[in-house]
């Protein structure tokens, strides 16, 4: 954010000026208060209620198992008649599977920003260079980015699958060659599971981490270069104090942008794994998703989206204070 | 500089293997929706006419028996995107155009000043849409807006208002005042400098914009999960659809896919300076 940008008008103003400011702004603003603000408040209170509602099916089973737990409440009548209550937080406490979903997340937004920010760093190194075929090596780059994450799921199911999948058949050729038998149940253990889904998040989005950085690298002005050249600077130091550093600004907005994405993630599990085996890849937002449709437990869901919430939070806040410490001492 | 050989090898090399990360996913889907069934669970058959004889029935299936369901789904998906679009451009220039250009002070509303609102606008693109979850089933079902076209849009506005304000607010401040002000001496209204002078000028800035909110209203995937069901479901949910209603029909999905995607692709392929210029707009500078 600019803080000094040029402004045509002064503050107040005529009476004239001060309308057609609002009418630029106004409709806007007002729209997402009606359908982004006024929804958190009345979840927020509904989180503080024991209101339960019939099952709603969707098109896509995200069912999964219902707790048992859960057996008792699904036969409670539902709409009309609920009572205040903290039970939804408390329960929050020793609910296995939430602890589950939120370390999944984590998972997920760690392992996932940490690979792509590797690999698009690398790759916009790459990129930098001239080099005869760059703006198509740039277009075809950018292709995973544009795909529904839906079928890039179906695609990463395809190509993780452990029989009919060019690399299980490359695992076979590999065995048979040096007699070590491997064979990765990608989506048949929670482990390479979770592993699948950070690589195929990754695929798509790779590119968004390169096409940042890259800009970033093109703004760096070539006399910072030169100068550094010419005092005798290997590439390997010119990267060290130069590049990466100036890059380090665009670097956190650019990771930040990503981590908040991805604790998004629900679509590619859905599709690859349901969230399977047990709930051994649940991501937060389908669990959620699950507690609120499946389940009709519409104060519970209420309530889990808001750690949820605290949580994003929590990553964006921590993240920003250690990134600003980190970079202020890297410029100066 | 000129560069040494090795270099310039492992240069290609990793350009090379990169691109083929990026399209063999593209050929596989390409290729099983070719392969007759058999040929697909006889293990991995990599070049058409080489090993495994090619066959357009797939493609034949899906235009002509399923072609109705898959127009009408199609035309979801491009209702909900392009209705979704022309709102979010709207509002978010509007909105822009107001922060770039107006100075804001909300005294009774936290004394907010424009960064405020600036930050606090983007920020709801960031905010878990598992949040909205509840409350929209319920305001849903309570206005009658399930599985409506129209239902759809209003969600896929509200996550698209705040990145276009936010691309277009950078692009006009980027924009000389001048232009504007010679206008308003000439004795034009605010307004109409707006529609007739900035936004001829920000054609760029909209189309980014534009491209934008149409890809991620095209692939979305949550709310059309939830607030659809029959009627108005959008090509994401009816690819997920696949998985459970008739097992893996691979040969089929991949068809599908190919054509679900074939339009953001097509879209990335064509305008793909646009799609850079908007990432990096808000970032770079943010």
């Amino acid at each position: 954010m600019t803080q000094s940008h040029p402004t045509a008008h002064g503050e107040g103003g005529r009476p004239h000026e001060r309308i057609i400011k609002r009418i630029f702004l106004l409709p806007a603003v007002i729209y997402l208060l009606l359908l982004s603000v006024f929804p958190m408040l009345w979840s927020l209170s509904i989180s503080f209620t024991d209101y339960q509602r019939g099952a709603i099916r969707t098109v896509v089973d995200v069912g999964g198992d219902v707790p048992a737990g859960e057996a008792a409440g699904a036969e409670t009548p539902t709409g009309q008649g609920f009572r205040l209550t903290l039970r939804n937080y408390e329960r929050m406490a020793s609910d296995q599977r939430l602890h589950i979903a939120a370390m999944n997340t984590l998972t997920y937004v760690i392992g996932g920003v940490l690979l792509q920010y590797v690999v698009g760093f690398l790759l916009a190194l790459v990129l930098h260079q001239d080099f005869w075929g760059r703006n198509i090596a740039r277009v075809i780059f950018l292709m995973p980015m544009m795909v529904t994450p839906v079928a890039a799921a179906y695609m990463g199911r395809m190509l993780f699958d452990s029989r009919l999948s060019p690399q299980a058949h490359l695992q076979r050729i590999f065995s048979s060659l040096t007699g070590w038998e491997i064979s990765i149940p990608w989506f048949g253990d929670g482990r390479w599971a979770t592993l699948a889904i950070i690589l195929i998040d990754s695929w798509q989005w790779i590119p968004f981490m390169t096409l940042l950085l890259l800009a970033g690298m093109q703004s760096i002005p070539e006399d910072i270069y030169e100068a550094a050249r010419v005092d005798g600077a290997s590439s390997f130091q010119i990267f060290r104090k130069i590049t990466f550093p100036l890059l380090l600004p665009i670097s956190l907005t650019a990771i930040l942008i990503r981590g908040l994405e991805i604790f998004k993630i629900i679509d590619i599990i859905v599709v690859t794994t349901g969230g399977g085996p047990g709930s051994a890849t649940e991501s937060l937002t389908m669990y959620i998703f699950r507690t609120a449709l499946t389940f009709g437990n519409f104060g519970y869901a209420a309530a889990i989206s808001y750690a949820l919430l605290v949580l994003v939070i929590l990553f964006a806040t921590l993240f920003l204070m250690l990134g600003r410490r980190f970079a202020g001492q890297n410029i100066s | 500089m000129k560069r040494k050989l090795w270099q310039r090898t492992l240069l290609y090399t990793v350009v090379v293997l990169w691109s083929i990360v990026c399209l063999f996913p593209f050929y596989w889907l390409f290729t099983t929706s070719l392969k007759t069934p058999l040929a697909v669970s006889r293990g991995p058959r990599y070049v058409p006419y080489v090993d495994f004889q090619p066959t357009g029935d797939h493609w034949r299936y899906l235009f002509n028996e399923q072609g109705r369901t898959l127009a009408r789904h199609f035309r979801n998906s491009l209702i909900a995107a392009t209705g979704a679009t022309i709102a979010a451009v709207i509002l978010g220039a509007m909105g822009g155009y107001g922060l770039a250009r107006y100075r804001y002070h909300w005294r009774r509303f936290f004394n907010w000043r424009n960064d405020n609102i600036a930050f606090w606008i983007i920020s709801q693109r960031f905010l878990p849409p598992a949040l909205f979850v509840v409350p929209f089933l319920l305001l849903y079902s309570w206005l009658n807006l399930i599985d409506t076209h129209i239902g759809l849009i209003m969600a896929y506005i509200m996550f698209n208002i705040p990145f276009a304000l936010w691309i277009m607010r950078d692009f006009f401040m980027s924009l000389p005042i001048e232009l504007e002000e010679s206008a308003l001496v000439d004795g034009a209204t605010p307004w109409q400098a707006f529609v007739r002078i900035v936004l001829p000028l920000s054609a760029p800035g909209l189309v980014s914009v534009a491209i934008f909110s149409f890809v991620f209203s095209w692939n979305e995937f949550l709310y059309a999960l939830m607030l659809t069901n029959y009627e108005a479901i959008t090509l994401p949910v009816l690819i997920a659809g696949q998985n459970n209603t008739r097992g893996i029909q691979w040969w089929y999905i991949s068809a599908l896919t190919l054509t679900a995607v074939a339009p953001v692709v097509l879209i990335g392929l064509v305008l793909e300076r646009y799609i850079i210029r908007g990432l990096t707009a808000g970032a770079v500078k943010g």
